[in-house]
């Protein structure tokens, strides 16, 4: 079997779309009786739904993939579908407000607060979900995870609001996005697959020196994400290197001299011995 | 017809992908063994598939003719989970006559159970009256084709035969449960492995929801972030690979290692063109696939005679052929060594085991403050243990083949993890620091 068929040609798709004929293949079918054997699919579907898919997909088969295809050095998956989603995302869906009760992550309780839902996003190196969300009072965009969620329900909003906080929080968003722009040591050009690998996973930008076979990545990232930037720039160590951001190169000195305090070395910038993490 | 390869497409836009903009058209082909007008063209056909699959992508290009393809598949995050390079599964070519038999006979079935005669009148009445008509070889060959994929079946088990659109799992569902399994494809689709099927069923899914739905409704409500994009230009080669390992069939390829520099060699029959072999032409036993979370690679772990246990990153793959098939014993007898060669490889490593131990220090946090060291350590650790607790720190000890593989992954705790042991590992450990604090000293200046 192909991934490749014809039956997936974009000429077909879009001729079916315009006579409402959806295609459903053998091996999506496949695919799907697969997933639903996962848990999760209990916090996705009332079970009279899920026993109907069931019923539909009685006559396909579930490729067994277990043995052939191991996952490695990813997260252990914490949630995949949690059982919020389906309230939050019809809230989404319809243009409603929220009134939510939440904990922080010291463990204080925030109760009641008023606020528009933004999407719900999931995080392939938490493996969680979260709630974005736009606080009323104070004022606030917040990413709360879904486990910390006490209770939340609709609050109705006035017509044409939805848009209007939709477009708050995406100016918001916009003015928090930071740039940062990783070198790459020429000497390690011949691992520069598995650099442009480590850093696909960010909106990201190259150019390529000739003159000096230097590459340089542009990321563009939001301000909270720098941490994670951060990370991936030691994931990789000598191999890159931070220009163009100060913030990034004051963070990385600093790491280096305390890593090497830690190793009872202490030179230039190394402060105390007694510093802690990042 | 020899059988389409999209070896070419699959390279081409992985190096789009991850070196978006580095590269001048000359560059670009030369790195990917093309000539420019090769390069030329399978833009414009990625560029055409792009537009009529992605709408951002066509907006953007429409908004500017010229644009780049890297600059047409950028964007904002914060606004849709669409896959990326999913239109690269859509490039199947076929030819304008076929995609209007095959959609018009999609078309006739949808609703009612027709026989390929009745199919063949009703084509002839409805194609345009230029065009060459179909003969009933050639409806009967089409219906034998979709019956394969599934998307139509056969109701009866007499003669003649009737067809039917196999659509029941989008027909029987309501409105809220198709909204339902939408989530729920959208989210497995892009959290589990594999998801190219799970995104083309999302694709199908969504069209029947537009249907129904009207302005707001059609928000996308998720978002996905980290996510390695070319991760799923690999599932090309994954369903043939599965084939072979469920068959226990040897496979054989060109092997193209990612670390030189060329990454696709075409074709040439004119020995003129023939360049420098770069490939290398392998044929293994596949036993098992590796996906790598950590870069998003995907591996290839097999067996031969000659060498014994074999690694590939896929996407040096390319002319994968299945060959022909071995005994079972073989097999087991191979899986059994490939299994304990890799018992203890952080990635794929199969070196000699070692004992690493280090020290991660807690973070100045107050005591109600979650301890995000020793929650990634243990989310992320695999099998390794943390085996004693204080109030400042914790040891953390895993035995892995080699310490090349998890060397990064301690590295990126920075100053929260001290190396104990090996003594190699700690002595490379404090050479980098060096290095690094070297590199960023402040002196240095920036431009």
């Amino acid at each position: 079997m192909s991934l490749f068929e014809k039956i997936t040609n974009y000429g077909i798709l879009a001729r079916l779309q315009e006579s409402g004929v959806v295609p459903v293949t053998t091996h999506e079918r496949s695919w799907l009786k697969t997933m639903l054997q996962h848990p999760a699919a209990a916090d996705a579907f009332t079970p009279g739904t899920l026993e109907k898919l069931r019923q539909l997909l009685s006559d396909s088969e579930a490729p067994q993939l277990a043995g052939m295809l191991i996952e490695k050095a990813g997260s252990a998956e914490k949630q995949v579908y949690h059982p919020l989603i389906r309230r939050l995302r019809s809230l989404i869906r319809s243009d409603q407000g929220i009134r939510i009760s939440y904990r922080i992550k010291d463990g204080s309780l925030h109760e009641e607060h008023c606020g528009y839902p933004y999407k719900l996003e999931y995080s392939m190196v938490k493996r969680e979900w979260y709630l974005l969300w736009y606080r009323f009072r104070p004022r606030s965009f917040m990413a709360t995870k879904l486990d910390n969620i006490v209770s939340v329900s609709g609050n109705s909003l006035a017509p044409d609001k939805a848009e209007a906080y939709a477009a708050t929080v995406r100016k918001l968003l916009d003015s928090r996005i930071r740039h940062a722009v990783i070198e790459v040591i020429p000497e390690f050009n011949n691992e520069l697959s598995r650099i442009l690998y480590a850093f696909s996973c960010f909106d990201k930008s190259v150019t390529y020196q000739e003159s000096s076979d230097t590459y340089r990545i542009r990321l563009s990232y939001l301000a909270d994400e720098s941490e994670y930037v951060l990370l991936k720039i030691r994931f990789l160590g000598k191999r890159v290197r931070a220009a163009e951001n100060a913030h990034l190169q004051a963070r990385m000195r600093e790491t280096a001299a305390k890593a090497l305090a830690r190793y009872g070395i202490s030179g230039l910038n190394a402060e105390e011995h007694t510093e802690q993490s990042v | 017809m020899a059988k389409e390869s999209f070896d070419k497409e699959i390279q081409f836009l992985r190096m789009l992908v991850l070196t978006t903009g580095a590269y001048s058209r000359q560059q670009f082909a030369e790195r990917l063994g093309i000539s420019v007008h090769t390069f030329d063209k399978t833009l414009r056909k990625l560029k055409d598939i792009a537009s009529s699959v992605h709408e951002s992508a066509a907006r953007a290009a429409d908004a500017d003719q010229d644009m780049e393809l890297g600059d047409m598949l950028r964007y904002n995050r914060y606004e849709t989970s669409d896959p990326l390079l999913m239109f690269l599964f859509r490039a199947k070519s076929l030819k304008e006559t076929e995609i209007d038999r095959l959609s018009l006979l999609l078309g006739e079935l949808h609703g009612k159970a027709m026989t390929a005669a009745e199919l063949l009148d009703s084509c002839c009445s409805r194609l345009a009256a230029d065009a060459a008509l179909p003969d009933e070889k050639t409806i009967r060959s089409d219906l034998k084709y979709l019956e394969e994929t599934g998307v139509i079946r056969k109701i009866n088990s007499g003669r003649p035969a009737r067809y039917q659109l196999h659509d029941d799992l989008i027909r029987e569902l309501s409105a809220d449960e198709l909204q339902e399994l939408y989530d729920y494809v959208d989210c497995m689709a892009n959290t589990q492995l594999p998801s190219v099927q799970g995104y083309l069923l999302r694709d199908s899914l969504k069209s029947v929801l537009k249907q129904h739905q009207t302005g707001r409704d059609a928000t996308e409500p998720f978002l996905y972030k980290y996510h390695y994009h070319s991760r799923i230009l690999d599932e090309a080669h994954l369903y043939p690979l599965f084939e072979a390992i469920a068959d226990r069939r040897m496979v054989s390829f060109i092997y193209f290692s990612p670390k030189s520099r060329r990454s696709y060699a075409s074709r040439n029959t004119n020995p003129l063109f023939e360049r420098k072999a770069k490939g290398v032409s392998e044929r293994i036993l596949p036993l098992r696939v590796v996906y790598d979370h950590q870069y998003g690679r995907w591996y290839l772990l097999g067996h031969n005679t000659r060498q014994g246990i074999m690694i590939f990153r896929m996407e040096g793959l390319t002319d994968l052929v299945l060959g022909e098939p071995v005994e079972e014993e073989r097999f087991s007898r191979h899986l059994a060594e490939l299994e304990a060669a890799t018992a203890n490889s952080w990635l794929v490593d199969t070196g000699r085991p070692v004992r690493v131990k280090a020290r991660f220090y807690n973070p100045e946090v107050a005591p109600n403050q979650p301890n995000f060291v020793k929650e990634r350590v243990q989310q992320q650790g695999q099998w390794g243990t943390i085996t004693e607790d204080r109030e400042d720190s914790f040891l953390y000890e895993i035995t892995v083949n080699g310490h090349y593989e998890i060397k990064p992954w301690l590295r990126s705790f920075g100053s929260s993890c001290e190396v104990l042991e090996p003594a190699q590992l700690r002595r490379e450990f404090i050479e980098e620091w060096k290095e690094m604090q070297h590199g960023y000293e402040p002196v240095r200046e920036d431009y």
